[in-house]
């Protein structure tokens, strides 16, 4: 027996290891599951603190819960109004934001006040981020203003695209989840949105008239990811599903990764009406050798 | 082969018989080693062609055995042309599974004929004492030497070179016995180099090197008992495969069992035999010799199994029976990770087998009946619970979506075969109904690439059982002189397990034209015939005479892959004193019957002719025998119907042995 264990002992260590799936899907991508402190400001007796995944605002998608706090009577505001704006300054000072949640909600089970805002871009030497934030307690309305770094997206599976639809409106795509993708049927989240034309003159700076965007309602993501690489040849995957909007805002279809490494998301952005408002149709055709040819409409993962 | 079980009952049966007549003593000696003479009685692990043979080319010579070639090394031994997940493929019982996903291993390729006694081969349902089986099972015999009053030494040594490919080998085997303790042991190494076709071009990617070592020891440990541990352990480096788009680097085997037997003298047990056993085998494919293949890939695989037999022979008047127990846990994981072109970007990295766990557990029974002095009824059957298991079952719902990852199967078999021999005459007539379990690949593979067809194959863990109705029959005629033997078989098989075309996926493969999943047919059926006759012309010289012709349709008619099309071998023997001279011709005709939709394409007919002569002779007192022979002489360029994307086989060949015997 002990000649039979030694002998087991000897071969089951392998010539070579074998690849640890966790780690190997988690080689490229962070997933970030706790929501940290990104600022805290204080205005007079109250403090407001804004969490976010990470403890950072990234380009692209950003869950935010934010929470004010009467640093006299140590109580949290709960039944406020509370209006969340970012602004992006650039060098020419001019201003624009992103897809945000103007109207923060006030989640009872945990005590905050929830939204979210799309960072069109990251914080770079020619242009700067800026959060306007307006809430009020016992009839007295306070307004602050807090600089805010942007990070540039590390996590290519919360990429988000720009872009001018055919009807001439300024649309907005942002990945929502998965954050880190298996090598499996993913949940596809995004969040889908377009810019609201100003339609009157611009009033006291800020004016949420003319940074106002909204969630795309009705529309279908029609989806098919591909791998680009020229040596898998367009490769796609089974049963993938279009996203459709669901009751709370956000896209949902599903998307089959079949192995690891860097997908196109090929889109195209249908109207309630079954108009194609962006996007292209890609060639289905197996091309080894060949890059495969996106989608005027995509984004691209790694994962 | 029902011929061997009734042998093994008979002998069984008659060596009890005369032991009971002497004292008790000394029968105890012989019951024990009962059981291991039945293996030396068998055929030796040598053709009649060639004494110097590696496992692959012994399985050929038997005419219910065919293969898939790949290359030079590893041929896939198809059993009554099915493929070999439909048959139970066994070292001594115990259960191999091949670690490749692209069938580069066969488990007879993790042994040598030196470490073989001999090779069993079970057709249909009577091969169903191992595990759940629909074409039959090979079960490898290992060497076994006997325990031995007296202290004995013996053992052998053969070397030889094969010109085409430059084959060089060494096959060493020692054993040593005595009244308590038994050690076995063998080593082999065999290294060949690019073979030749009938054109007389090379064939790259053809060469191998393979290292095989085995040791037994046995002990007794009383009268009527003892225990034995055994491994084998297996390594192949740098082994081409011309008609794949990858080589292999390396793979090992570590086979190991322990047993322990008890044979007992009186009542209705009269043996019992458990075995437990451990194998682990790793292998790793190799495509950096192929640089013209536009994706670098990593292939590797590891494959490990537990496992437990038990035996139990029965015997009372006139039926003997045999009851086994056979358990397993298989773990199968395959890996692939495919380089971009830009070598700095992210490796793509998938599962091929994702991590899947098979455990079995059965019970079989056999039972050999004789009615009469010239008629047996065999009769048995078994049941066994399959339970797979995929770890990453995410892999199958990308084309299964809510495939449960476990499945749980009930595999019965029945078989029952009537044997009369009436004069001269013998005839059988038999049936057999059983199930099988789809295998790793066809459930859980996940885009494993068949170059034969060139698709990507997606397993189906839900698929059906494959359930087999089969009918034999065979008539023979002996007499001193001449003897004829004819073999028919029909499978009726539902659910018949194969890959067809899916609309949904893209190949992930660059060569690759589709994807196909696994899937079942309604049924497919499949006929073999063989024709087995021998002659003795003059008391030296003898002639044998081989037919054999199968069919396999699907449930439209069409035809199944890999079936052999008419194939004959004939050869004579000449013995002229210490001299023998054999010379054979063997060949297929056309593959007229041959499948498009899986690649295949007709196959013409050829002939190989074939000679060899040796010498056996005495250094002191040595036994040596000394042999010189070629194959395909004719030096004809031809490839069969089995061989994995037309590859041409081996043009001529001259090879050269001699074996001294201790």
């Amino acid at each position: 027996m002990l000649f039979v264990a030694t002998l087991c002992v000897v071969v089951t260590s392998c010539t070579l290891d074998k690849t640890d799936y966790e780690s190997e899907i988690s080689t490229v991508v962070t997933e970030y599951i706790e929501f940290d402190e990104v600022v805290s400001i204080i205005e007079g007796n109250y403090q407001i603190r804004i969490n976010a995944l990470n403890g950072t605002f990234y380009k692209g998608y950003n869950a935010i819960q934010l929470t004010i706090t009467n640093t006299q009577t140590n109580e949290s505001l709960n039944s406020s109004e509370v209006t969340f704006l970012p602004i992006m300054t650039n060098y020419n000072g001019n201003h624009t934001s992103g897809p945000h949640q103007y109207n923060l909600e006030y989640n009872i089970d945990d005590d905050y006040y929830a939204g979210y805002t799309v960072f069109t871009s990251e914080t770079n030497d020619s242009q700067y981020w800026e959060l306007y934030i307006s809430f009020s307690d016992n009839g007295e309305t306070y307004s602050v203003t807090q600089s805010i770094n942007v990070e540039a997206q590390t996590n290519m599976n919360l990429n988000m695209t720009a872009f001018t639809g055919s009807d001439g409106e300024h649309y907005f795509i942002a990945l929502v989840a998965p954050q880190k993708p298996k090598i499996a049927e993913n949940e596809l989240v995004a969040g889908i949105y377009k810019y609201n034309q100003p339609t009157g003159e611009a009033g006291i700076f800020p004016d949420p008239s003319q940074f106002s965007y909204s969630e795309v309602e009705d529309y279908t993501l029609l989806l098919d990811p591909r791998m680009p690489e020229p040596s898998m040849g367009n490769h796609s995957s089974p049963n993938n599903e279009d996203l459709t909007q669901q009751d709370d805002g956000l896209y949902y279809g599903v998307v089959n990764y079949t192995m690891t490494g860097n997908w196109t998301l090929n889109f195209r952005l249908q109207n309630s009406y079954g108009e194609i408002i962006k996007g292209t149709e890609v060639s289905t055709e197996f091309t080894p050798g060949i890059e495969g040819a996106r989608s005027e409409l995509h984004i691209d993962i790694l994962f | 082969m029902k011929r061997s079980i009734t042998l093994i009952i008979l002998l069984f049966v008659g060596l009890y018989a005369t032991a009971q007549n002497t004292e008790t003593k000394k029968d105890s000696v012989v019951a024990l080693d009962e059981v291991q003479l039945i293996t030396i009685i068998k055929k030796k692990i040598e053709t009649d062609m060639k004494m110097a043979v590696s496992v692959d080319e012994f399985l050929a010579s038997s005419d219910q055995i065919s293969f898939i070639k790949r290359g030079a090394y590893a041929w896939e031994p198809l059993l009554n042309n099915m493929s070999s997940e439909r048959s139970s493929i066994t070292i001594d019982g115990m259960h191999v599974f091949g670690a490749c996903t692209d069938k580069m291993d066969p488990i007879t390729s993790y042994v040598e004929s030196n470490n073989l006694a001999s090779i069993d081969i079970k057709s249909g349902q009577e091969g169903n004492m191992h595990g759940a089986t629909v074409a039959g099972s090979i079960d490898l015999k290992r060497k076994s030497t006997p325990f031995n009053l007296s202290k004995t030494w013996s053992g052998a040594y053969q070397t030889g070179f094969e010109l085409n490919n430059k084959q060089f080998f060494n096959l060493a085997n020692a054993s040593y016995s005595s009244n308590k303790f038994v050690a076995d042991g063998s080593l082999a190494y065999r290294k060949a180099e690019n073979y030749s076709d009938g054109n007389n071009d090379e064939v790259n990617h053809s060469q191998f090197t393979k290292f095989n070592a085995s040791l037994g020891l046995a002990y007794k440990t009383s009268e009527l008992s003892s225990v034995k541990v055994e491994a084998i352990y297996d390594q192949a480096n740098d082994v081409g495969y011309p008609a794949l788009p990858m080589d292999l680097w390396l793979s090992r085997a570590l086979i190991t069992s322990a047993t322990y037997k008890h044979v007992f003298e009186e009542g209705l047990f009269r043996a019992l035999d458990t075995k437990i056993y451990f194998n682990a085998i790793e292998h790793y494919m190799d495509d950096t010799t192929r640089p013209e293949n536009l994706v670098h890939m990593d292939m590797p695989g590891w494959s490990t199994t537990y496992g437990l037999l038990s035996k139990a022979n029965l015997k009372s008047n006139k039926i003997s029976s045999e009851i086994q127990l056979n358990a397993y846990n298989n773990l199968s994981t395959a890996e692939m990770r495919m380089y971009p072109q830009d070598r700095s970007e992210r490796t793509m990295f998938a599962y091929s087998w994702p991590g899947v766990t098979t455990t079995f557990a059965g019970l079989s029974i056999n039972n050999a009946w004789e009615i009469s002095d010239k008629s047996l009824l065999n009769f048995g059957g078994s049941l066994g619970i399959n339970y797979n298991h995929s770890k990453y079952v995410e892999f199958n719902w990308i084309f299964h979506p809510g495939t449960p990852q476990e499945k749980t199967r009930l595999l019965p078999s029945l078989h029952a075969g009537y044997q009369l021999d009436i004069n001269k005459f013998n005839f059988s007539v038999g049936g057999g109904y059983g199930h099988r379990a789809p295998s790793v690949s066809e459930g859980y593979g996940y885009y494993i690439y068949n170059s034969f067809d060139r698709y990507d194959y997606i397993g189906n863990p839900d698929l059906d059982n494959e359930i087999s109705y089969e009918a034999n029959a065979s008539a023979g005629f002996s007499n001193d002189k001449l003897s004829i033997q004819a073999h028919v078989n029909y499978f009726y098989i539902e659910n018949y397990i194969i890959g067809r075309i899916l609309s949904l996926g893209s190949p992930m493969n660059y060569q690759s034209i589709g994807v196909k999943g696994y899937t079942s047919l309604d049924y497919s059926t499949l006929f073999n015939f063989s024709l087995n006759t021998s002659y003795t012309i003059l008391d030296d010289l003898h002639w044998k005479g081989v037919l054999t012709y199968a069919r396999g349709k699907d449930e439209n008619e069409n035809n199944l892959p890999f079936i052999r099309p008419l194939s004959y071998q004939t050869s004579l023997h000449y013995k002229y004193n210490k001299f023998n001279f054999q010379t054979s011709v063997n060949g297929d005709l056309e593959q007229i019957h041959y499948s498009p939709e899986y690649g295949e394409d007709e196959t013409p007919s050829y002939t190989i002719w074939n000679l060899s002569a040796d010498y056996t002779f005495r250094i002191k007192d040595y036994r040596t025998v000394a042999q010189v022979g070629a194959e395909n002489i004719l030096n004809e360029y031809y490839s069969t119907y089995a061989d994995w994307g037309n590859i041409p086989r081996m043009g001529r060949n001259i090879f050269t042995s001699i074996k001294f015997n201790f």
